[in-house]
């Protein structure tokens, strides 16, 4: 067991739950198809099967043989040096996971909580725009509060909650944000430098996708991010 | 003479349209930029660039991402000798010997072998590929079917599992993962509803465009935030030193070693321009009567490393355009394009599509040999550009990335669906899993299960038909066998 980690059998265990968890829900298709014998299910789940008897196989090699499996050139010619920053650091252990993987969930809240309690109190478009609103700061501040030390995690965290935000807030109002949240997030703290190349890279986004190729954007929903966004296609354009 | 009319042809077509001469030059430039810049590499800026091709020509996407490919596999050889930090994987080895040369205050001639041989190993690739894919394509008319298309998806996964990632099994897990991506949404003979989760979003599959972005682009920055990649280098002052008939004759035999190592692993799925620089390299040792001077600054090492990895490029265009097989992460990109364009890669193309063909050829021939030109102008400029530290160019590429996943549909979800993958594919590529794997079995995926029914459906679900079918058995037996030996070689071969 010398060369079996926890973090081996836990990425075993990540595969092994992907595939009962699939499997089960291939159930839900599992219907012959006339002109096709093997029906729809015959493909996924054959690939299911390969998936177990992968993950039993790097499980199995890596109780036997540890880090030498196969060939040391194909091991360096496949390595990008991702893995190697990873052992490193001290983002792998547990409690470090949990919590970032905790952080992470923030921007899925956004996606469905307004909506869950619109729904439950009956809210009007103008209700759900503010519940939107008040979720999207509440949730904003927790982030805030949750990557204090843990700036991977925030920049994990970061894209996602920019995604989320993207269709209310609009891209217009929510990237400059998204860029100078990224350079804080990677280790810079001079302010003026990030503002001018924020409003640098802003500027030739803005010039090249909404002035020259016409590509249409998202403006937001809510008012007033929606005027804003409106107002700035308007004007370049 | 057919070729050679068809390759004048081809070039009186790049070089006779103002937009071509555009893209072309574009991506020449952007190639060796990205290839340069450590942090990004070819693949992210073809990742970015990916969407926007759909409002170009059919002629103009491919062109540019072979362009890209060419220049790109060079490109990070400059950064390899003299800072001792690789663009990217594919000039890792070039770096064995060629900051030793720097260190020697030999920085010049290092960086003019490497500017050379790769314009050599590249040239004579692609003058091969002109030559040899149009026979295999005529034949590949006749003789593939569905089961022998079945056959080519299953050997090029196999290999391609074999080689990609840290282990065979992680290699299999990557492709596999990919596959799985590629089953959600209809199914492709009956139109019935998978892995839906009864999110309408998930009907129509999810698109290859936000995953690939996803995949390459977002992971590759956040692998680089974990890296805290800063970018600030001590630049030496250094010019391009060409070597001299002479000394680049001293190497013809590392040069005609490495053009044949590059070929096959560029041809064949999977291996593609990093193992071909690094066999060439490992080769070069293993033949040399001072194999000891090999990692303290010896020319042949620059030169096998540079040629292999340039030769392959040539080479992985011929399964893609004469099988419709993309052997790596930049070929599937390129299918991803014809995809777009509601074209399919393969021996059709050279019926339908001739002129696309052979632009392509003459852009890949005149990009290698704009290596020359080119690759002294960037060891010039490169240094400037290293000082760009990366968080200012993160946001950029994660913007970029962002416009190009929305762009494709319109949906917002796409950005989210990006990111996501952009967070996947940066857990699995620091547990050692391949996200070119991925993506290569995302893009086969579909064309896999295609295949496979109709082959079934043809063969009356007959197993034993694929044994009247000597191309697709054989094909299935080598693949199987590479899996068998993979599969040794992981439990009791001794590590190499």
């Amino acid at each position: 067991m010398k060369n079996l980690r926890v973090a081996h059998i836990v990425e075993a265990a990540a595969w092994l739950s992907l595939a009962l968890l699939l499997f089960v829900n291939s159930f839900d298709f599992n219907q012959e198809i006339e002109i096709y014998r093997y029906g729809a299910s015959a493909w996924p789940r054959a690939l299911l099967l390969l998936i177990v008897v992968a993950a039993i196989g790097q499980l199995l090699g890596q109780w036997l043989r540890g880090d030498s499996q196969g060939s040391e050139m194909l091991g360096k010619a496949s390595d990008d040096g991702a893995e190697r920053v990873a052992e490193l650091s001290d983002h792998n252990n547990p409690k470090w996971l949990a919590w970032t993987f905790l952080i992470m969930t923030i921007p899925f809240f956004y996606m469905n909580v307004p909506g869950i309690v619109g729904d439950w109190l009956s809210l009007d478009k103008a209700g759900l725009n503010q519940a939107k609103l008040l979720t999207a700061a509440v949730l904003l501040g927790i982030f805030l509060l949750a990557i204090r030390g843990n700036h991977i995690g925030g920049m994990l965290t970061l894209p996602l909650l920019f995604g989320a935000f993207l269709q209310d807030f609009g891209f217009y109002f929510t990237a400059p944000f998204f860029i100078l949240g990224t350079m804080y997030l990677m280790g810079e703290r001079r302010w003026k430098n990030m503002v001018m190349i924020g409003a640098l890279v802003m500027g030739i986004m803005l010039a090249l996708f909404v002035s020259l190729l016409y590509v249409g954007l998202p403006t937001g929903v809510i008012s007033p991010f929606y005027e804003f966004g409106t107002g700035i296609v308007n004007l370049l354009q | 003479m057919d070729t050679l009319n068809n390759f004048i042809n081809g070039t009186i077509a790049l070089f006779g349209d103002p937009l071509g001469i555009l893209i072309f030059l574009g991506g020449v430039i952007g190639g060796m930029l990205f290839g340069a810049i450590p942090g990004v590499s070819m693949l992210t800026l073809a990742a970015i660039l990916l969407p926007f091709t759909a409002h170009l020509s059919p002629e103009h996407g491919i062109m540019l991402f072979s362009v890209i490919y060419c220049t790109g596999v060079y490109g990070g050889a400059i950064t390899a000798i003299l800072f001792n930090i690789p663009g990217a994987p594919e000039n890792a080895p070039t770096a064995f010997d060629g900051y030793p040369m720097t260190q020697k205050g030999q920085a010049g001639k290092a960086v003019g072998a490497a500017v050379t041989c790769s314009a050599i190993g590249g040239t004579v690739s692609a003058v091969i590929m002109m030559i040899a894919t149009a026979p295999i394509a005529g034949w590949a008319i006749s003789a593939f079917g569905p089961p022998e298309i079945f056959a080519l998806v299953f050997f090029g996964l196999a290999v391609a599992s074999s080689v990609g990632a840290k282990t065979f099994w992680k290699g299999w897990l990557s492709i596999l993962l990919g596959l799985l991506i590629a089953v959600v949404g209809l199914d492709p003979v009956g139109g019935i509803e998978r892995w839906d989760f009864g999110m309408p979003y998930l009907l129509a599959g999810i698109h290859f465009i936000p995953t690939i972005l996803g995949f390459f682009a977002v992971s590759e920055v956040l692998v680089q935030v974990e890296k805290k990649a800063r970018g600030s280098y001590s630049a030496p002052k250094v010019g391009v030193d060409f070597p001299s008939l002479a000394e680049l004759f001293a190497q013809k035999v590392a040069v005609l070693r490495s053009i044949v190592i590059g070929f096959f692993c560029g041809i064949l799925p999977g291996i593609g321009a990093t193992l071909a620089a690094f066999m060439g390299y490992n080769e070069a040792v293993r033949w040399s009567r001072d194999s000891k001077e090999f990692g303290t600054g010896k020319m042949e090492g620059v030169v096998s490393s540079e040629t292999a990895n340039n030769a392959a490029t040539g080479a992985a265009m011929i399964p893609l355009l004469a099988l419709g097989l993309p052997g790596g992460a930049l070929t599937a990109m390129m299918v991803a394009v014809f995809q777009m364009h509601d074209m399919e890669p393969g021996p059709l193309v050279f019926l339908n599509s001739a002129d696309l063909v052979w632009v392509v050829f003459a852009a890949m021939f005149f990009a290698n040999l704009s290596i020359l030109l080119i690759g002294f102008l960037e060891t010039k400029t490169i240094i400037n550009l290293l000082r760009i530290p990366f968080q200012f160019l993160a946001p950029v590429i994660l913007l970029l990335a962002t416009v190009g996943a929305y762009a494709v549909r319109g949906l917002p979800i796409d950005i989210v669906v990006m990111f996501i993958a952009g967070i996947v594919g940066f857990f699995l590529r620091r547990s050692g899993y391949s996200v070119a794997g991925i993506v290569l079995g995302l893009i086969l995926g579909k064309i896999g299960e295609q295949t496979f029914a109709q082959a079934m459906q043809m063969l009356h679900f007959e197993w034993s038909g694929y044994f009247s079918r000597p191309i697709a058995i054989t094909l299935i037996i080598a693949g199987v066998l590479t899996l068998l030996n993979s599969i040794y070689s992981c439990f009791f071969k001794k590590s190499t």
